[in-house]
């Protein structure tokens, strides 16, 4: 039961913020989809821009490990 | 590196002006730059450089030599090879007029081209009533004194047919055919027949109805349907060839004369460029005053060339550089030739601003690292490596930009090798499973917890390193406030990470107290220095440290991914097919191992580290050169 329980916690811990990664990609894609279209020179600072909201699952992915690995 | 510059004054009398700018378009080395308004009207001395009437009319008559080779560019398709011809400024107007008949044969094959082009479009347009039309009209062509009609019938109103038929049948007194075919879906072709003596009441009965009779194009208006439709067929076969005999012609024309419109453009672009400079001269009654900037470096050289040539009657001099003109330095990047491909990183920026750091150098060792850390596999890196310099041999000195970044790929390949070396991996596991390679350092997918403390302590390293360059790229610039709240950043951050290893257990516990003040005193002193965005942007520090966890978690995925693909391929009965399995996941991981590595790599140096020093708003130094 316990061992269940941590690793559900595990997996909201990654889950969420994948999901608000995600989210935030999605709208800086297509902004940055549409910048392009205009701009194709500014391809470097929309991978950049798109690369950004990383941190957030990042974080999620080492809490979610520590809270695995106890 | 970012090159000292030296803001310089050529002076010379006015008689060696036009020598003086054609050597210094030479020299290659000046930043000529106007004198402002502001300094012309506080001297009484020197005033604009008055351009005289016969540059002015040079310049008009250059500017339109430059138009007629665009436009002649623009009619001759690009050769497979050419030559650029080199064209000195004296030979610019004979070359011209040598040419001009040539642009003059080129204007009148383009214009027959496009003349056969329209033609073939207009018979093209009616290929699908040629299609329909021609069995009947050929069949009826051998009547005499009968007159042919040809009309299209939309299938909507397909009712009309019998209503029409009637309606010749009253005005012809029942002498007519009607013959009709499908054209296409939507439209009904049908052919009138009937004698000559009926025509103006056919005519007139078929003006103002639901049908429309088929026009014939202009060029066919004066002929009758069968000539036309003959004719027709005949200019549909015979007008491809005579395109391609004026394409032919006209590439001809290119093999010889395009290096030539190329050398004589250029050519035309110097001098004008050496014609505008002139604007940007100031002088007074008997001499000229240029000013611009020149790399530290070249000033002796250039001295020196123009002491040669013109033995003093040309000075150059070094003037001061006025407080509201640091602003407007020019910037002149040039790095050692190994470090220089990673320049290309600059490119997404804006110019760094003169004063600052040039971050390449770093880029350039820290992000083939970053690279072979998250790649770390010998056979992922080989095959990067070896593309990347097949690449970088195939891109030209033209194509700069590609050439730098294969070069930086090789570079980063290399770094992977390495990387793939010490953690023992050669496409995943491939290599341990054949007893050839075993991890030296530690297997990444054991060692989870080790690589989060190596990738986080590589996080505090760089960060700290970007906050150390902002604090010298300050101090250089004897910026005391911004110097001393990047000190107290730098503290704050190194407190913080003090007491967390303190607390952690890594260092002895009386570090606490210490750590814990030096932490306070330093977070009040970067919110009285910076106000609300000293303690946001220390939150941001962190959280850019943690970001560097992200150099494990790619790297781990791709490993991943790696053995999937090796494990998989020996789930396969057979053997040919394991290995094609395991090659095609190979692939896919290879393709994500390029993409996903460079990304978050370029990621970490662009937003965590840039960030604590990059100042961009910067003006790029552009020498006065001959293209």
């Amino acid at each position: 039961m316990e061992k269940g329980i941590i690793a559900l916690a595990a997996a909201l811990a990654i889950g969420i913020p994948a999901i608000a990664t995600g989210w935030a990609q999605s709208r800086i894609g297509s902004a940055g989809a549409g910048t392009m279209a205009e701009k194709p020179e500014l391809a470097g600072i929309f991978i950049i821009l798109v690369a950004i909201p990383e941190t957030m699952v990042l974080l999620g992915f080492v809490v979610a490990y520590l809270i695995i690995s106890g | 590196m970012i090159k000292e510059m030296l803001k310089v004054q050529i002076i010379g009398p006015r008689s060696l002006l036009d020598e003086a700018v054609r050597e210094i378009h030479a020299a290659a080395v000046v930043h000529v730059e106007t004198l402002p308004e502001k300094r012309l009207l506080e001297s009484e001395f020197p005033g604009r450089f008055p351009i005289e009437r016969e540059k002015l009319m040079e310049k008009e008559a250059l500017e339109k030599y430059a138009e007629r080779l665009r436009s002649f560019k623009a009619l001759i398709p690009v050769p497979s090879s050419h030559r650029i011809v080199r064209v000195g400024f004296g030979e610019i107007h004979g070359y011209m007029a040598e040419l001009s008949a040539f642009e003059e044969r080129a204007r009148e094959l383009r214009a027959r081209k496009d003349s056969l082009a329209d033609e073939l479009s207009i018979i093209i347009k009616y290929q699908k009533l040629l299609r329909g039309f021609a069995p009947i009209v050929t069949r009826l062509g051998g009547l005499r004194n009968f007159d042919i009609t040809g009309l299209t019938l939309e299938r909507t109103r397909e009712d009309i047919s019998g209503l029409l038929e009637t309606e010749v049948s009253r005005v012809t007194e029942g002498k007519y055919s009607v013959h009709t075919r499908e054209i296409d879906e939507h439209t009904l072709g049908v052919v009138l027949t009937y004698p000559k003596s009926y025509a103006p009441q056919v005519k007139a009965l078929l003006s103002g109805r639901a049908v429309s009779e088929m026009r014939l194009p202009d060029e066919y208006s004066d002929m009758t349907l069968i000539e036309a439709l003959k004719l027709m067929g005949m200019r549909s076969a015979e007008l491809p060839g005579l395109m391609s005999g004026v394409d032919g012609e006209l590439y001809s024309i290119s093999t010889v004369w395009y290096g030539t419109v190329i050398g004589v453009a250029r050519a035309i672009e110097d001098s004008l460029e050496e014609i505008g400079v002139l604007s940007y001269a100031s002088a007074t009654r008997f001499a000229f005053i240029i000013e611009g900037w020149v790399p530290a470096d070249a000033y002796e050289q250039l001295a020196s060339r123009l002491k040669g040539l013109f033995h003093d009657r040309i000075h150059l001099r070094t003037i001061d550089i006025r407080k509201e003109e640091r602003a407007l330095i020019p910037v002149f990047i040039k790095n050692h030739r190994l470090i220089r491909p990673f320049e290309v990183f600059l490119a997404a920026l804006s110019t760094p601003r003169y004063g600052s750091i040039d971050p390449t150098p770093f880029v350039a060792l820290f992000f083939p690292v970053f690279f072979g850390l998250i790649v770390a596999d010998m056979g992922y890196g080989a095959v990067i490596f070896t593309l990347a310099l097949y690449l970088r041999r195939r891109f030209g000195a033209e194509k700069q930009f590609l050439r730098d970044a294969a070069t930086v790929f090789a570079v980063s390949g290399a770094s992977a090798i390495i990387f793939g070396f010490l953690f023992g991996e050669f496409f995943g596991d491939l290599g341990e499973r054949a007893g050839l390679l075993h991890p030296v350092l530690l297997n990444r997918i054991e060692a989870l917890k080790t690589l989060i403390a190596v990738t986080i302590a590589i996080g505090v390293g760089h960060v700290i390193l970007g906050v150390v360059i902002g604090i010298v790229s300050h101090a250089r610039r004897r910026d005391l406030k911004e110097t001393g709240a990047k000190a107290v950043y730098l503290t704050l951050i190194a407190s913080f990470i003090a007491l967390a290893l303190a607390m952690a257990g890594f260092v002895p516990d009386a570090l606490i107290p210490w750590a814990a003040s030096v932490m306070g005193l330093s977070f009040i002193a970067l919110s009285v220095l910076e106000g609300m965005l000293g303690p946001i942007e220390f939150m941001e520090a962190l959280g850019n440290i943690i970001s560097y966890v992200r150099l494990m978690a790619v790297g781990t995925a791709s490993v991943v991914m790696a053995l999937v693909a090796n494990q998989m391929g020996a789930l396969a009965d057979n053997a040919a097919l394991g290995v094609i399995i395991a090659a095609l996941i190979h692939c896919l991981n290879l393709l994500l191992s390029v993409l996903s590595p460079s990304i978050q790599s370029m990621r970490l140096q662009y937003v965590e580290f840039f960030s604590k020093f990059y100042e961009g708003g910067g003006r790029l130094y552009r020498p006065f050169k001959k293209r």
